[in-house]
């Protein structure tokens, strides 16, 4: 396979603030690539320099052979962003959000209207042409933004947290479309914090932290090699610590204690599940790990503002 | 700096979103013009007669047609382009695409110059039904070419002070400390010969003073050759406005 965007060393600051901090990766045509990473780790500051709106402080990146950079209207006219905040026109009606950006990509005037009917029936919003952005739900505005990502046929989509603050219907059509994206053959770029989103869609991911790259791999394998295959939950005071570490430690290959809770990580929890039964804790979740896990274990546990 | 025809796409939007507002502006950009007119004009202008030569209504109404031009230009790049930028984040979209940072500014202060033109041209249209008349058909057509020129003055100046503002209230500083003091300091209401030399060197640094100026030579057909300089003024004044206010938006767009 081979790489549809490549960066090295690449560099954001703001002012004095690293937002991303030498990083390099390699983007491969037709995959899923996920940046994840808590609030404020850079995800967003690193695809807004893929689709050209933020200017590198220093690094190289390039898209689709070229060199990525502000001015570069050549790759914005091949990308499609699906921004993070709704920033749809609320002047004008469905239709014409989408009329004027046809306009802003030079799609004539017939083939815009062909893509638009399409487009509309894509994200399920035939009925809704017609109206004032203000008459959509949150969920309708998402599909709308999009459709509008689409118009240009991209070759690259930029997600940007598409589906944050939506209801579990409207996540999962998103996530279908998406996926209907991926298979015909668009590279697709997904910024998340939810962990859930990324092992849905993506092929590949980087853990992204304080603008750095912590670990970068398959989602399943990354969870293998950071946290085993299965995580047992035990809520119990950390003055009983030294009692259940004795009985419970040897029989896992990892633990740790986080407020009201110790973590075991386990390849097989059978025999764990056993001892835990034995010791009669009634309060006891056992799960099978997940992207979560790794990204917390990765970030931390605490808060990050 | 990197413009390009999509400029016209950017205007083309703004056509588009005014169409559903066009009948409220029309009221908004001529309510305030309109009193001038009824009050300066017809009820001090009972008391004040002829300057030179002609009824006072054609001192006047070239000077609250440029006015108008300023108002609606500046007011459509301060708070119209506020909303699109900062509660609407439609400049965030827009640069996503082809567009360039330089073509949605330029394309919105070719906007504002556009619906000053509007509120001119209103005016206008008024002002004849008043039966007060530029003195030639070539008049009327250069008088729409000034205002449009006016316009993008306007617009310019204006959207420096937007790639400032923090909020809506910033652009009472400019209304109340710029837009306000020019309308009675450049020769809209009365001439300027009268004021005190510090005023009258004040009123030199204000454009709104040098665009009345052509503005009231035009509509009367008393074309002096002043007017080059006050021509000059505004067009100097217009590019280094254009420049700066395109580049201080697009330092805040792009981050």
């Amino acid at each position: 396979m081979k790489p549809i965007i490549t960066a090295r060393k690449l560099c954001k600051k703001y002012g004095k603030f690293k937002a991303v901090d030498h990083i390099s990766f390699d983007i491969n045509e037709g995959e899923c690539f996920g940046f994840l990473g808590p609030n404020g780790a850079g995800k967003t500051s690193t695809v807004r320099m893929i689709h050209c709106v933020s200017p590198l402080t220093s690094g190289t990146l390039t898209v689709q052979g070229m060199a990525a950079n502000i001015d570069n209207r050549a790759i914005k006219q091949n990308t499609g962003v699906i921004p993070q905040e709704i920033t749809l026109d609320n002047d004008l009606t469905v239709r014409e959000n989408l009329q004027v950006f046809a306009h802003f990509f030079d799609i004539p005037r017939a083939e815009a209207a062909k893509r638009i009917a399409g487009l509309l029936k894509f994200v399920e919003l035939e009925k809704k042409r017609d109206s004032k952005i203000d008459q959509l739900s949150t969920g309708m505005k998402r599909r709308l933004l999009i459709a509008r990502a689409l118009l240009n046929q991209p070759k690259i989509i930029i997600a940007d947290e598409p589906t944050t603050g939506l209801d579990p219907q409207a996540r999962h059509l998103i996530w279908q479309r998406l996926r209907q994206l991926k298979s015909q053959g668009v590279t697709l770029i997904l910024t998340t914090q939810y962990m859930e989103e990324a092992q849905q869609l993506c092929d590949r991911i980087v853990i992204m932290h304080q603008g750095r790259i912590l670990k970068a791999g398959l989602p399943a394998k990354l969870i293998e090699e950071e946290i085993g295959r299965e995580v047992t939950e035990v809520r119990a005071p950390a003055d009983q610590d030294d009692r259940l570490l004795a009985a419970l430690g040897p029989l896992a290959c990892g633990h740790e204690r986080v407020g009201d809770t110790l973590y075991f990580y386990c390849r097989d929890g059978r025999t764990l599940m056993k001892k835990v039964l034995e010791l009669d804790l009634p309060d006891t979740v056992h799960r099978p790990a997940s992207l979560e896990d790794v990204f917390l274990k990765l970030t931390g546990r605490s808060l990050i503002e | 700096m990197n413009f390009s025809y999509r400029i016209a796409y950017v205007f083309w939007r703004n056509m588009i979103s005014y169409k559903r507002f066009v009948l409220t502006t029309f009221l908004a950009s001529l309510i305030q013009p309109l009193f001038y007119l009824i009050t300066f004009g017809i009820g001090m202008g009972a008391y004040i007669g002829h300057f030179g030569g002609k009824p006072y209504l054609y001192f006047l109404v070239p000077g609250v047609l440029i006015t108008s031009v300023m108002m609606t230009a500046s007011f459509e790049c301060m708070y119209g382009t506020f909303v699109k930028m900062v509660h609407e984040k439609l400049y965030d979209s827009l640069i996503a695409t082809p567009v360039s940072a330089e073509d949605a500014v330029a394309g919105d202060i070719a906007w504002g110059a556009f619906r000053g033109l509007v509120s001119g041209g209103l005016m206008m249209i008024v002002a004849i039904f008043m039966g007060i008349l530029p003195v030639s058909l070539v008049s009327v057509l250069l008088l729409i070419l000034l205002m449009v020129f006016v316009g993008i003055l306007f617009s310019s100046l204006a959207m420096i002070v937007t790639a400032f503002a923090p909020n809506f209230d910033f652009f009472n500083y400019y209304s109340e400390l710029v837009i306000t003091p020019m309308l009675f300091f450049s020769g809209v209401f009365f001439p300027l010969d009268k004021f005190p030399g510090w005023m009258k060197t004040l009123s030199q640094f204000l454009p709104l003073t040098h665009a009345v100026a052509i503005s009231r030579a035009i509509f009367n057909g008393t074309y002096t050759r002043g007017l080059l300089f006050n021509f000059l003024v505004i067009f100097v004044l217009e590019v280094i406005a254009f420049f700066i206010g395109v580049r201080l938006m697009k330092k805040r767009l792009i981050k």
